[in-house]
């Protein structure tokens, strides 16, 4: 069975670094964006099963970028999980609302953010291959 | 006056309340005397005196406190109540003097003794009355755009700390884990000490935030139904490893009879937690920190919780100003228990946003007792601000009941099971129709029920439904896989005839809609009851 893909969309380097290692390391694939723009553009080209997704981005922040994917017909269904530092109380419902399935501030509890991305990943667990 | 706030005596209105007509001539003599060119209106009742200023706000207001509809403090505290940023001038006699002093305390401007006012005397004390006005006004205003600023500044930090702490905690924890190779136990114990200062400074960034929220009253909390003692058990099992690793026994005293509370579980956790982190921090190894909650008969509206250390204790100094932002006790600084200070300003904060009270009792070397109050459930209470209007019950009363059942629902059997869910959902799940805020409905494989309680007539119950439907179909995670039902039933209200308070009439109120819950949910077919599916 194909790994699960997560797109990582986030401006800081070091962090989507090490989302990488630590999503790989649950055998997950990853890539990445890192503005509002390309974002887009990458979740186009790679259609991931799922988005990891910050709020304070360039061209285009993560309540746009929410907006855009909630509208569009080919990524509209991908599961996103909102990581941010922005505080919950003013942000949670709002992304909540505009479509986002959890949302975490950073800095979160790795096995509850592997266990939240278990459960929103479409019927996949990673490692244990369906029967066909 | 004019936009810099000083005075332009062709604008300026004079509003004098006064009842003697003799009192009344002086002064508008005096005025004239000293041709300020001010306009002067005159009224002899203060209830004319409210209507003209409400009409039109005076440059500054001269004040009898004696009249024929209200006499002393209470004249110019209406007055200040009316219009806060009208400057008030007050004519006193010689018997009132005294009063007049104490009124500069409270908000009024100056006083004049009637015997000794010359037009001189009077135009200065209106003129200055009107310049310290408009500075007490600009002085509030910084106040607050600095208090507006200080909060921003402190929300941009927390955020710009956050992310470097987000990078520290990442890359930790993959060499802990060991991600990035085998590391040995003694880079893993180092490590540990990394993340648990990872941690700390979470703690703080987040306290930090918090406290500033308290101070600008910007902390919501969303009371509920829930049982304190679930709370408390929670909160002890979230606490357990710092207790074992500090060697600190904690126990847990409930009283069975408990009733509910209604409180934000989020908060009250919150709350506890810091408590009874408090209580193991201070707290030698072999000692105990004990969580109780009871009733007491001082105050039967309110559940007493209180979290017990056999620590080093508080002195009386260290005691009165323990609730304060930013307060340490100098004798328990040491690296072990550093932290902002924060953690008893939030939860005093938080417990009086709930309509209770927090205190501590303690003696040095004697352990500490923090307590505070929560206020019982009590549907009456909660219905009370919906269902009345003017000292009066409203003319019709809507009971709507949502449902969400899966498609593949087991059936039901343990009818004791049934009775022991019914309640609960009734604790849990009554929402007043104020905002129509509705709890997002997941699908998930259990029943999932609530109730609005509505005063709105049948007719217009019809369009609520119809809201609630379509919000609760729009809200995010709910899918179509189940069948959602939402339906409702007319509550019966009590005579109003035969002299019962309406405190009375809203607890039969209550009780009847307890009532037709229980029975709804023990799923007896109510013939009266109307669906719109």
């Amino acid at each position: 069975m194909e790994k699960s893909k997560i797109l990582i969309i986030d401006d800081d380097p070091d962090l989507r670094r090490a989302l990488k290692i630590r999503l790989r390391a649950n055998n997950y694939e990853t890539v990445q964006a890192s503005d509002g723009y390309s974002a887009i553009s990458v979740a186009q080209k790679e259609q991931p099963n799922l988005i990891i997704l910050d709020l304070g981005l360039p061209a285009g922040d993560g309540f746009v970028v929410l907006e855009r994917l909630q509208n569009s017909d080919t990524l509209s269904n991908i599961p996103v999980i909102v990581l941010t530092a922005r505080d919950p109380q003013s942000n949670e419902q709002k992304t909540l609302q505009a479509g986002a399935a959890a949302f975490f501030q950073k800095p979160a509890d790795n096995n509850e953010l592997l266990d939240v991305i278990r459960a929103t990943l479409p019927g996949t667990w990673p490692g244990t291959a369906l029967p066909s | 006056m004019n936009s810099t706030g000083t005075i332009n005596t062709s604008h300026t209105h004079v509003l004098l309340i006064e009842d003697n007509p003799g009192d009344a001539d002086l002064v508008r003599l005096r005025l004239i005397e000293g041709d300020s060119g001010v306009n002067v209106s005159s009224v002899n009742r203060l209830a004319d005196g409210l209507a003209s200023m409400a009409k039109e706000p005076p440059s500054v207001v001269l004040l009898d406190l004696n009249l024929p509809d209200s006499h002393g403090a209470d004249t110019f505290r209406k007055v200040l109540e009316q219009a806060p940023g009208v400057p008030v001038v007050i004519l006193s006699g010689q018997d009132d003097e005294v009063l007049a002093v104490k009124a500069l305390h409270q908000g009024v401007q100056d006083y004049l003794v009637k015997g000794d006012i010359t037009s001189n005397h009077l135009e200065r004390a209106m003129r200055y009355a009107i310049e310290r006005q408009a500075l007490t006004r600009s002085l509030e205003m910084s106040r607050q755009q600095q208090l507006e600023f200080k909060n921003q500044f402190l929300s941009h930090v927390s955020h710009e700390l956050r992310t470097p702490l987000t990078c520290i905690h990442q890359f930790v924890t993959i060499l802990l884990d060991g991600l990035a190779g085998d590391i040995n136990p003694e880079q893993r114990y180092h490590l540990g000490t990394v993340l648990n200062s990872v941690h700390q400074l979470r703690a703080m960034i987040r306290d930090l935030l918090e406290a500033t929220r308290a101070e600008s009253g910007k902390i919501r909390i969303e009371p509920r139904c829930i049982a304190i003692g679930d709370l408390i058990k929670q909160a002890a099992s979230m606490m357990s490893a710092t207790a074992k690793e500090k060697q600190v026994a904690l126990e847990i005293g409930l009283d069975p009879r408990i009733p509910s509370v209604y409180a934000d579980p989020d908060r009250v956790l919150q709350v506890l937690i810091n408590l009874i982190d408090n209580g193991i921090k201070f707290t030698p190894s072999g000692g105990t920190v004990l969580v109780k909650a009871c009733l007491a008969e001082a105050d039967p509206s309110m559940v007493y919780v209180s979290v017990a250390d056999t620590g080093r204790g508080i002195g009386p100094e260290a005691k009165a100003l323990i609730f304060e932002r930013l307060y340490q006790d100098p004798n328990s600084i040491d690296n072990r228990c550093a932290g902002l200070g924060l953690g008893l300003f939030i939860s005093k904060e938080l417990v009086e946003l709930h309509g209770g009270r927090i205190w501590v009792a303690s003696e040095i070397a004697n352990g500490s007792t923090f307590s505070f109050t929560l206020p019982l459930y009590s549907l009456a209470k909660l219905l009370f601000p919906v269902i009345t209007y003017e000292g009066q019950l409203r003319d019709a009363i809507v009971l709507v009941k949502v449902e969400l059942t899966p498609l593949s629902n087991p059936p039901r059997t343990n009818w004791k099971d049934v009775c022991r869910q019914s309640l609960h959902t009734l604790h849990r799940c009554v929402y007043l129709d104020k905002d129509l805020v509705l709890p997002v409905m997941r699908n998930t494989d259990s029943n999932e029920t609530f109730f609005v309680v509505a005063s709105v007539d049948m007719e217009r119950s019809e369009v609520m439904m119809k809201r609630i439907r379509e919000q609760l179909e729009a809200g995010p995670g709910f899918r179509t896989a189940g069948v959602l039902k939402v339906s409702r039933s007319d509550v019966p209200l009590p005579s109003t005839g035969d002299s019962k308070s309406l405190k009375e009439l809203v607890q039969t109120v209550a009780e009847r809609i307890t009532e037709t819950v229980v029975l709804s949910l023990l799923s007896k077919p109510d013939p009266k009851v109307q669906t719109d599916a």
